[in-house]
């Protein structure tokens, strides 16, 4: 399994699709990094967890598209020509899939390592702040469940029609446009912007109401029982 | 090795029969030809020995243990080569069937792959990447991955096509090698290769069965039935099935099957292919 | 077979395929996505919100959607292998050109399409002020060129990758590029043009050949790069140096596109729009040059001749000079940095000159020196396109048959370091215009028509007090109102004249300048001249006033701006704002030394406006829109980070620094400052109270030798001290 894992990440990320992602990725950090976030937000510092989250929550779309681009390197007509041959080999389809699906996330995770680096690099280079404790807990609250969810999702559509995964792809941008509830504020990023603000004290130190918490338990739950339901599905779509 | 097929019968969900009722017995070691028609249902047949599908009808037994409950086992001793497949292009050569025999759990890989790398003379190309082969070098790491690890059991779908000649006897010759211990099933449309290397034939008809046995059984079938005339003596005789047509110096020289040959036709002792052409032919008619 | 053939063969396949229709079915419905959720351009003219956002967004999703077409079509044709068989009849290289033409050819049938379906849509929602040939320039320039070098694009990646995937990802990026980090760019936002709005009632020369010229050099760009990448196209089984090396060898083929490259980088180094003015705005080094020392300026003159057909100007300025000194002098002038100088004279003799490279405030320094004699007069001649400083909003210095703006150094050198003889010195003016066109100088000066000459230009003439001029011209009717004693000469484009009669905005003047004499009596300057010139000014996004005049944007005065009821109070606001200056503003009434201090002209009148806007539209609706606006925004101000902690500030680059910094400072001036006055307000005693407090301030002797109003001046006229007006 370690070798189809090392294998599959080497087609993954050993890549001109995925430079370029990386690309596009740095650009897009680098522009919210110089425009938004040297702002800070809700008053805090750009360096605050606020403003830190704010700055995740404006990647993440970015990240969960890359996500499922990812994913579509197993679901696309050639990747399904080549199942023919590797559906008829005796490793189970179960290991597989999970070794195919560790890829993937390793993928994600360097994409969001990529992010969090480059806002070191700002943080460094621009106020000579290196002070990256208070920034784990909203990295991991906000990047996360998402992502997981969104392999998971992902992962499931893809096996049920590749053209799926596609449509899900545009799902945090249209997040983003709609008036969500309060609770569900990590999905378009308004969370970091509104509840600072209902702390009423300068520089609140990071925390999310149990709401918010809830749902993005909910929602990295969710991505756990996909992923862990999908290669099932596979077996069973192979019949 | 053994493998029963019992009444399997394949329907598809849009209703499409592949399969009706079919029943062999394959038995290693031996080499066996399966042909038929387009759309006979060999590739069915296919897919259901690799568990690929699960037959609508019937059971597969392995030595004598139903597939589907030891599918695993199974495909520990399979190699499996389709007729259409893709390769991971962004790997090189080794790399891909390095990954395959990761999927195999193969624990010798690397002198594995470099056996089958030189049963299938790409040597030369074994760090290249696949993006860069031709299509007859894409034939052959195909084959190559069919071939690693030994697998007591193989099955090859058109293995030839798309290889020049001698390729083709070379591959031929290694199909007839590895089956004196082993059991591998060869469908192709070329009776050349079948009429060289099989020692027994299966022949499919619309999902049915219409021949089992050796070549040179299906031959004794169709004596008496294949003949050659010249087409200047030929009426408009019916029932006659022209199987080839040259022209000469004195004239049109035709050969042809047919249940019942006509005064005017010289009969002829009949090739494989005669026999195979006589046996559809007589399918059809029927 | 040859490419014309080809071309047609390949159109007609292209026609066939429902991709094809698909993609010009949504880019020419895209223009509706700039009536509603993407609007690059922030004006509210009619023409911004109907014509100029739906263009854009027609441009940009075109663009994006035509380049996949591109993509996808060169890459079906691979996948389905058919260039095999295509490519043993006809070169590849003949095939790539066909095919890229057919794709133009759809291009440009569908910018045709979006032209014919978009024409009624437009001309009923913008109204009146509704003009065929903005309109026809506007999809043409806006959408229709983004298409073609959308094309461009896409078949450049493709033909040099070969891969579809990595060909969308580069475009994607080169895209988004311009829709982000570029956007602000003007020469770099290749797909979304850096226009921030078109003018309903005057013309759109510059904007739309700032944008001309910018869609011309990314053309020449990518058509260059285009022929590199077509090079590029695989033969012989090469890769793509390979294939670039083989097709080169008709090295007509890489100059042609080296020649492409070449023009688009001179394009690009030698726009003439912008200049390069120095953008720390907290830098006034021409204003800081010390006066040199016995030399005065008696008189100025200039004879100016725009050609409004070319956007130029030409012009010869005399200026009288005293040099006491007894020596030879170096002068220096401020003049539009796209103007050249060809001959400076000193009493009939060529002077030296030079022209500094350092340019400023949309000024550069032009420098020469004077002989050591007592009289001189120095002439120069310059001539040249007028540049602008603000690449993100282009168009303000508009000069065309429709409407002319020539500010300051744009109009004739200025004179930075001398001084006027005692008693001032005046300058004289005389301009040739086409016949419809009305010089209206921005002062108290009246111009006149001296002479006429035989093509039907006028030569206007008016004279001024000091050493420079604004003026503006255009197609202007005039309304004389009367109101508070004086006569208001409301001067507004004749194309909008229908829309102003039936808004009433003449009542809309009078009531504003019936409360400003009301409550703080007449300015001094309308007191000598009893009139006051009120101009509407081509779109700008803000007005400003001298003595005499005010210039009020044509935004203000849009149909939908007039007519909205819903709006209420903001209908008009920033022309209330902008006619308040009159009162509160003009330069002898603040100092400007302390461009730090909240105490500035901004205070007093945008407490003014909301005392108007509140008698107008009602307290609810001021309370709303001015004090809630103003408590907000303070609150953010001293909750933000960087004004707690200044200390970073400091350490971020000086670009982000100064950005940051420049919109925290607007906010003492427009929030603070009235919240301020506000609390003063209820501290004296409520409005009637205050009123009193501002008409005496209003009405004060100034002090010749300080004439402004201070902070001081103003605590002391309410009794109050500077910690008692503080924001708790």
């Amino acid at each position: 399994m370690g070798k189809i894992y090392r294998y599959e990440c080497r087609r993954l990320l050993w890549n001109q699709f995925f430079a370029g992602l990386t690309v596009v990725l740095l650009l897009y950090g680098a522009l919210v990094l110089r425009g938004v976030t040297i702002l800070g937000v809700s008053h805090t510092a750009p360096f605050s967890p606020w403003s830190f989250g704010d700055y995740l929550s404006r990647m993440l779309p970015l990240l969960w598209l890359g996500a499922l681009t990812l994913l579509s390197f197993f679901t696309s007509p050639k990747a399904r020509r080549a199942e023919v041959l590797t559906a008829a080999a005796s490793m189970s389809p179960r290991r597989y899939a999970l070794a195919r699906c560790l890829a993937a996330l390793t993928g994600t995770a360097l994409l969001a390592l990529l992010c969090l680096g480059q806002a070191a690099l700002f943080y460094g280079w621009y106020f000579g702040w290196y002070g990256w404790g208070s920034l784990a807990f909203p990295t991991l609250v906000t990047l996360v469940p998402p992502l997981v969810f969104a392999m998971g999702s992902g992962w499931l559509l893809g096996k049920l029609r590749p053209w799926l995964l596609y449509a899900w792809m545009p799902a945090p941008f249209v997040c983003g446009l709609l008036p969500l509830p309060e609770a569900m504020g990590l999905w378009n990023g308004s969370f970091f912007i509104r509840y600072p603000l209902t702390l009423e004290r300068l520089d609140p130190a990071f925390s999310a109401p149990v709401s918010v918490l809830l749902v993005q338990c909910g929602l990295l739950a969710a991505g756990i029982g996909l992923l862990a339901h999908s290669p099932v599905k596979a077996v069973a779509e192979r019949r | 090795m053994e493998l029963k097929i019992q009444g399997v019968g394949m329907t598809y969900p849009n209703g499409k029969q592949a399969l009706k009722d079919l029943n062999l017995e394959l038995k290693s070691p031996s080499l066996i030809g399966l042909l038929g028609p387009n759309g006979a249902g060999k590739s069915t047949l296919m897919k259901l020995l690799v568990a690929a599908l699960l037959p609508t009808a019937g059971t597969i037994l392995v030595d004598g243990q139903p597939l589907v409950k030891h599918e695993r086992a199974f495909k520990e001793r399979l190699g499996y080569l389709p007729q259409e497949f893709g390769l991971f292009d962004e790997l090189s050569v080794t790399q891909f069937l390095d990954y395959m025999a990761a999927l195999k759990g193969l624990r010798q890989p690397k002198a594995a792959i470099r056996e089958v790398i030189e049963s299938v003379r790409l040597e030369e190309k074994a760090k290249a990447k696949i993006r860069t082969l031709s299509g007859g070098q894409r034939q052959r790491v195909g084959i190559a991955q069919a071939l690693l690890g030994n697998p007591p059991f193989l099955i090859l779908d058109e293995p030839t096509v798309g290889l020049d000649p001698e390729e083709r006897i070379h591959f031929r010759n290694l199909f007839s090698r590895t089956a004196q211990d082993r059991l591998v099933l060869l469908s192709t449309h070329i009776i050349e290769d079948v009429q060289s290397v099989c020692d027994q034939l299966v022949v499919i008809h619309q999902g049915r069965s219409l021949f089992t046995g050796t070549p040179e059984q299906l031959i004794h079938l169709a004596q008496g039935h294949v003949g050659v005339f010249w087409e200047r003596d030929a009426g408009q005789e019916q029932g006659l099935h022209i199987t080839a047509r040259v022209n000469t110096g004195q004239g049109i020289r035709c050969r042809a099957v047919a249940a019942q040959l006509p005064a005017f036709v010289k009969v002829e002792e009949p090739t494989l292919e005669d026999a195979y052409l006589y046996l559809l032919s007589r399918e059809v008619s029927a | 077979m040859n490419v014309i053939r080809l071309f047609s063969l390949e159109l007609v396949r292209l026609v066939r395929s429902r991709t094809t229709w698909l993609v010009v079915l949504l880019t020419a419905l895209s223009p509706a996505a700039g009536l509603g959720f993407y609007q690059p351009a922030v004006s509210t003219t009619m023409n911004t919100l109907y014509l100029a956002n739906p263009a854009m967004a027609g441009g940009a999703a075109g663009g994006i959607l035509f380049s996949l077409l591109t993509i996808f079509e060169l890459d079906r044709l691979r996948r389905s292998r058919a260039d095999l068989l295509t490519d043993a009849v006809v070169s590849p290289l003949t095939t790539a050109l066909a095919r890229l033409l057919a794709l133009l050819a759809v291009a440009g049938l569908t910018v045709a399409l979006t032209l014919l379906g978009w024409f009624p849509v437009s001309m009923v929602r913008i109204g009146s002020v509704f003009d065929g040939g903005d309109y026809a320039l506007a999809y043409l320039l806006l959408m229709g060129l983004a298409l073609p070098l959308s094309v461009l694009a896409g078949g450049c990646a493709y033909q040099v990758t070969c891969r579809r995937e990595l060909s969308i990802v580069l475009f994607a990026a080169f895209a988004a590029l311009s829709l982000t980090v570029w956007a602000g760019n003007w020469q770099l936002c290749w797909l979304n043009p850096c226009v921030w709005a078109l003018s309903d009632d005057f013309s759109n020369f510059r904007i739309f050949r700032s944008v001309a010229w910018m869609r011309l050099t990314w053309l020449a760009a990518l058509a260059g790069m285009w022929g590199f990448s077509w090079l590029c196209i695989r033969r012989y089984g090469k890769g793509a140096l390979g294939s670039l090396a083989r097709s080169a060898r008709r090295i007509y083929r890489p100059i042609i596109a080296l020649a492409l490259l070449a023009c688009a980088g001179t394009a690009y180094a030698a726009q003439p729009f912008l200049d390069h003015s120095n953008p720390d705005l907290t830098v006034m080094s021409f204003y800081e040059l010390p006066d040199v020392e016995g030399v005065a300026a008696l008189r100025c003159s200039a004879k100016v001749f725009p050609d409004t057909d070319a956007g130029t100007v030409t012009g010869r300025a005399c200026y009288q000079f005293e040099n006491t000194s007894g020596q030879a002098r170096t002068l220096s002038f401020g003049i539009n940095p796209g103007y050249t100088v060809s001959r400076v004279q000193a009493n009939g003799v060529d002077a030296p000159f030079t022209v500094s490279a350092y340019q400023e405030y949309n000024e550069a320094r032009l420098e020469v020196t004077i002989p050591a004699q007592t009289r001189v007069e120095v002439s120069v001649a310059y001539s040249g396109f007028p540049q602008e400083s603000l690449p993100t909003m282009q168009g303000i210095n508009e000069l065309s048959a429709d409407y002319l703006c020539l500010e300051n150094s744009a109009l004739l050198p200025r004179p930075m370091n001398v001084r006027s003889r005692e008693g001032g010195c005046r300058t004289v003016v005389e301009i040739t215009l086409p016949a419809s066109m009305t010089a209206i100088p921005f002062s108290t000066s009246e111009a006149a028509v001296v002479a006429e000459r035989e093509d039907g230009a006028k030569i206007w003439r008016y004279e001024e007090k000091g050493m420079g001029s604004i003026l503006y011209a255009g197609d202007y009717v005039r309304q004389d109102i009367e109101a508070g004693g004086i006569t208001i000469q409301f001067y507004y484009a004749r194309k909008h004249q229908a829309i102003m009669e039936q808004a009433g905005a003449a009542d809309a003047v009078k009531a504003v300048v019936d409360y400003c004499v009301r409550h703080y009596g007449l300015p001094a300057a309308f007191g000598t001249s009893g009139r006051l010139k009120l101009i509407q000014s081509r779109v700008r996004s803000s007005g400003y006033a001298v003595d005499g005049a005010s210039l009020l944007d044509e935004e203000d005065f849009t149909a939908a701006n007039l007519a909205d009821v819903e709006k209420g109070g903001g209908a008009g606001e920033v022309m209330i704002h902008e006619l308040v200056h009159q009162w509160w503003g003009l330069g002898r009434m603040f100092d400007l030394d302390d461009p730090t201090s909240p105490w500035s002209a901004e205070g007093l009148t945008v407490y003014t406006t909301y005392r108007i806007v509140k008698e107008l539209y009602g307290e609810a609706y001021a309370r709303e829109h001015y004090i809630g606006q103003w408590k907000q925004a303070v609150d953010d101000y001293y909750l933000n980070f960087y004004v707690r902690h200044p200390a970073y500030l400091e350490l971020l680059p000086e670009g982000e620094r100064l950005g940051i910094s420049n919109n925290l400072s607007g906010m003492r001036w427009y929030s603070e400052m009235p919240l301020k006055i506000l609390k003063a307000e209820e501290l004296v005693g409520g409005e009637a109270a205050m009123d009193r407090i501002l008409y005496e301030l209003f009405q004060r002797e100034p002090d010749p030798m300080y004439p402004y109003l201070t902070y001081e001046d103003f605590l002391t006229a309410c009794g109050l001290t500077e910690e008692e007006l503080e924001l708790g």
